[in-house]
């Protein structure tokens, strides 16, 4: 056994940020994390979003020392953890497919962790760790005798019962229905903010993660396209994608034709917009001009002064309870949503074939670099375009966030 | 099986879908119908048979003629006389499964790990040894380990071969039973070895279990049903088997009990009833053996 070493031989008691410095990840000539650069400070919940395929569970494996990096290093606080082989990094995962030991009970499970740290009280730790994910009632069965859902929150307790420095949660709470989710959701941020850990979180959920993150990166074609506070985000994305996959946009392709004070004036498609100089990530040529959904005010008759204005035909009308959501077409031909919370006593009087006048302030509008997603989104049938959202939306403090598929 | 038997029941148990259930019950035993038949009429009639020959007595002074009887004495004859065999045939065959576990174990391992796009021509190197006799490949064992042969010669040089020679010792007889019994070894444990998840492993990995820690304690159980189905496959007809014995074995001091059942057999006359209740007394031998065995490292799925 002595050859072996002792029980935690090699483990590295790193402490500190998380710093993950120009990774690149190549399989064969396909780049599945290309030269990405993070910084996630101590105790932060950090989430990772994106679809399919963008390379965040190949980023998790790096981080966890499951897949080596094919340049670049990583960092936890001043220990560079490049190289180093798994079990001697402060880093524990949740596995996307769970991958749970089917020889042993949920508790042994569990227990794998502190009992290889040499921990004597493991037992009790892992008793703790099913209290916590409700399933202590379970914890003589072995995972074969599981649901999905039971599965995935073992998978998580046996992550989180070792209190690692940097978490790794690769969908953790995908299996779980809504309810179950909300209380895994608190419960996760409690522990996070109670121990201090680093939570890396990759979710499809949106809500999921603009609720529980500090910091949100999402993530496309191996790059990180955006980070920042879930609001920033949301309120100001930086690019096209951004725009479409947080939230929705209504989006009009256009160029920038003049400059007044601290706003540019776009031509979109024979509609003149302004957009802040500070909200624009261009200042000449073609731009790709967007407002949120909640942020359009639709009416019969044209707004008062101050705000840009553009007619539309009314397509679709559904009303949701606290507000009501029109789908209408802009003159591009493009559809565009708007939701009108449902303040008054009277509706707005719009039906489907009704002319109307849609209206917003010129300080809510962005402008992005037109990209081949841009073109795509801005060009497309309205079926497949992120701007339609099919059937009601579920109210919630996100608003439009909420019932978007990210996918 | 308990799970098996869960789900089942589950099945059955919808009260929505019971007449359909119940309607269907017949097909299970249509199922089962052929090998149930074959197996009653090559496995179960010929046991009766020899277990009714293994009872029967001799006429005194008429060798090789019998009559119905019900001779326990040939049991206990049989196993009095013959027991060194018997502790020989399962002594070998332990010592044969041990080393063509210790073989097979890296073989499999690596053939579902690291073998890459080499996989297929490693699994392919494994069976091609039943595409010929297995008689003709023991006999082309006798002439390696022969006297003159490449190893015992290369050892006598190097003086460590005690007693000059290896084949006629029970090194031949066992390096024979192993080779031979390898791939029903490698087989079980390449098939659930490479049924393993790798992410399974990984977390081994991820949850501070270095390498050797992570074999102990998450592959080697995951792959413990390969290795029974293995150890059992090889042990089995390893302890029954006489052609490594008799090929590569001597006429005295590695004679198994199917040498033993042979001979009583073809060569002794009114050996028949003794070499019936031999048969009988290595199965009876080999059944508690492996029940024990299982009783002790069984998994689940086994029983
Ligand atoms: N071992 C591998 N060999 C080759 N390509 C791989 C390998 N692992 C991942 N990839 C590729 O790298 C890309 C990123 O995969 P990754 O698993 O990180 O995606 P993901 O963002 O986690 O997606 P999802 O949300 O579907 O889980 C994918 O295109 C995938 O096909
Ligand atoms: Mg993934």
């Amino acid at each position: 056994m002595a050859l072996f070493g002792g029980k935690t031989a090699g483990f590295r008691e790193a402490k500190g940020d998380l710093r993950i410095v120009e990774v690149t990840k190549s399989f064969g000539d396909f780049t599945a994390v290309d030269d990405l650069s993070l910084v996630v400070p101590r105790g932060s919940f950090f989430a990772l979003l994106g679809p399919s395929g963008c390379g965040k569970t190949t980023t998790l494996r790096m981080v966890a020392g499951l897949e080596e990096a094919t340049h670049g290093r990583i960092f936890i606080g001043d220990t560079d953890l490049t190289g180093s082989r798994p079990y001697e990094r402060p880093v524990n995962t949740v596995f996307q497919s769970y991958a749970l030991f089917p020889h042993l009970t949920v508790r042994d499970n569990v227990a794998f962790g502190p009992k290889r740290r040499g921990l004597a009280n493991a037992t009790t730790l892992a008793d703790e760790a099913l209290d916590l994910v409700q399933l202590p009632h379970l914890a003589d069965r072995k995972p074969a005798q599981l649901s999905g859902g039971q599965q995935q929150r073992v998978a998580v307790a046996r992550a989180l019962v070792n209190r690692p420095e940097v978490l790794l949660l690769d969908e953790p709470l995908g299996a779980l229905d809504l309810k179950l989710r909300r209380q895994m959701q608190v419960e996760l941020k409690r522990i996070q903010t109670e121990v201090g850990l680093t939570f890396i979180h990759v979710t499809h959920d949106q809500e999921e993660a603009m609720t529980m993150a500090d910091t949100v990166a999402v993530m496309n074609h191996g790059r990180i396209e955006q980070m920042g506070a879930p609001e920033a985000l949301y309120d100001l994305p930086l690019t096209a994608f951004v725009a479409n996959f947080v939230g929705q946009s209504n989006l009009g392709m256009g160029r920038i034709i003049d400059s007044d004070g601290d706003h540019y004036v776009a031509d979109v498609q024979g509609t003149r917009v302004s957009i802040p100089k500070a909200r624009c990530q261009v200042s000449s040529g073609d731009v790709l001009f967007g407002v949120r959904p909640e942020k359009v005010k639709i009416a019969v008759s044209r707004a008062e002064a101050g705000r840009n204005d553009i007619p539309a035909t009314v397509v679709d009308v559904s009303f949701t309870g606290v507000a009501t959501q029109y789908l209408v077409r802009v003159p591009s031909g493009a559809t565009w949503s708007v939701y009108e919370q449902n303040l008054d006593i009277d509706p707005i009087d719009l039906h489907p074939g009704d002319e109307a006048w849609l209206s917003w302030k010129p300080g809510h509008a962005f402008g992005v670099p037109v990209d081949e997603s841009a073109i795509k989104v801005a060009t497309d049938a309205p079926t497949t375009t992120p701007t339609v959202a099919v059937g009601p939306v579920t109210a919630s403090s996100q608003g439009p966030m909420a019932g978007a598929d990210p996918r | 099986m308990s799970a098996l038997a869960h789900v089942a029941g589950g099945a059955g148990g919808g009260t929505d879908q019971a007449p359909t259930e119940r309607g269907r019950s017949w097909l299970p035993y249509l199922l089962l119908l052929p090998g149930f038949l074959w197996l009653a009429i090559f496995f179960v009639f010929p046991m009766i048979q020899l277990f009714t020959v293994s009872l029967q007595s001799q006429f005194p002074g008429y060798p090789g003629y019998y009559y119905r009887d019900v001779n326990f004495h040939n049991y206990l004859d049989a196993f009095t006389q013959f027991a060194p065999h018997f502790g020989r045939s399962l002594l070998f065959a332990g010592l044969a499964t041990f080393f063509a576990f210790c073989l097979a174990y890296p073989l499999a391992y690596a053939m579902a790990f690291k073998a890459g796009r080499w996989r297929n021509v490693m699994m392919i190197l494994v069976i091609a040894p039943f595409f010929t006799s297995f008689i003709l490949r023991t006999i082309a064992w006798r002439q390696i380990l022969a006297d003159e042969g490449p190893v015992a010669s290369t050892l006598n040089a190097l003086h460590l071969l005690p007693g000059g020679r290896i084949t006629e010792t029970w090194v031949a007889v066992v390096a024979g039973l192993t080779y031979n019994f390898l791939p029903f070894m490698v087989l079980p444990i390449y098939a659930s070895l490479e049924r393993a998840d790798a992410r399974v492993i990984e977390a081994g990995g991820d949850l501070y279990a270095n390498g050797f820690t992570t074999f102990r304690t998450v592959t080697l159980p995951m792959s413990m049903p390969g290795v029974l189905a293995g150890t059992l496959l090889t042990f089995i007809p390893a302890a029954g088997d006489y052609v490594n014995a008799d090929l590569l074995g001597s006429d005295r001091s590695t004679k198994m009990v199917g040498n033993v059942i042979e001979s009583q057999f073809f060569k002794v006359p009114g050996g028949f009833p003794v070499a019936a209740s031999l048969s009988f007394t290595l199965m009876a031998l080999i059944l508690v053996l492996v029940f024990v065995y299982i009783r002790r490292f069984g998994t689940e799925e086994l029983l």
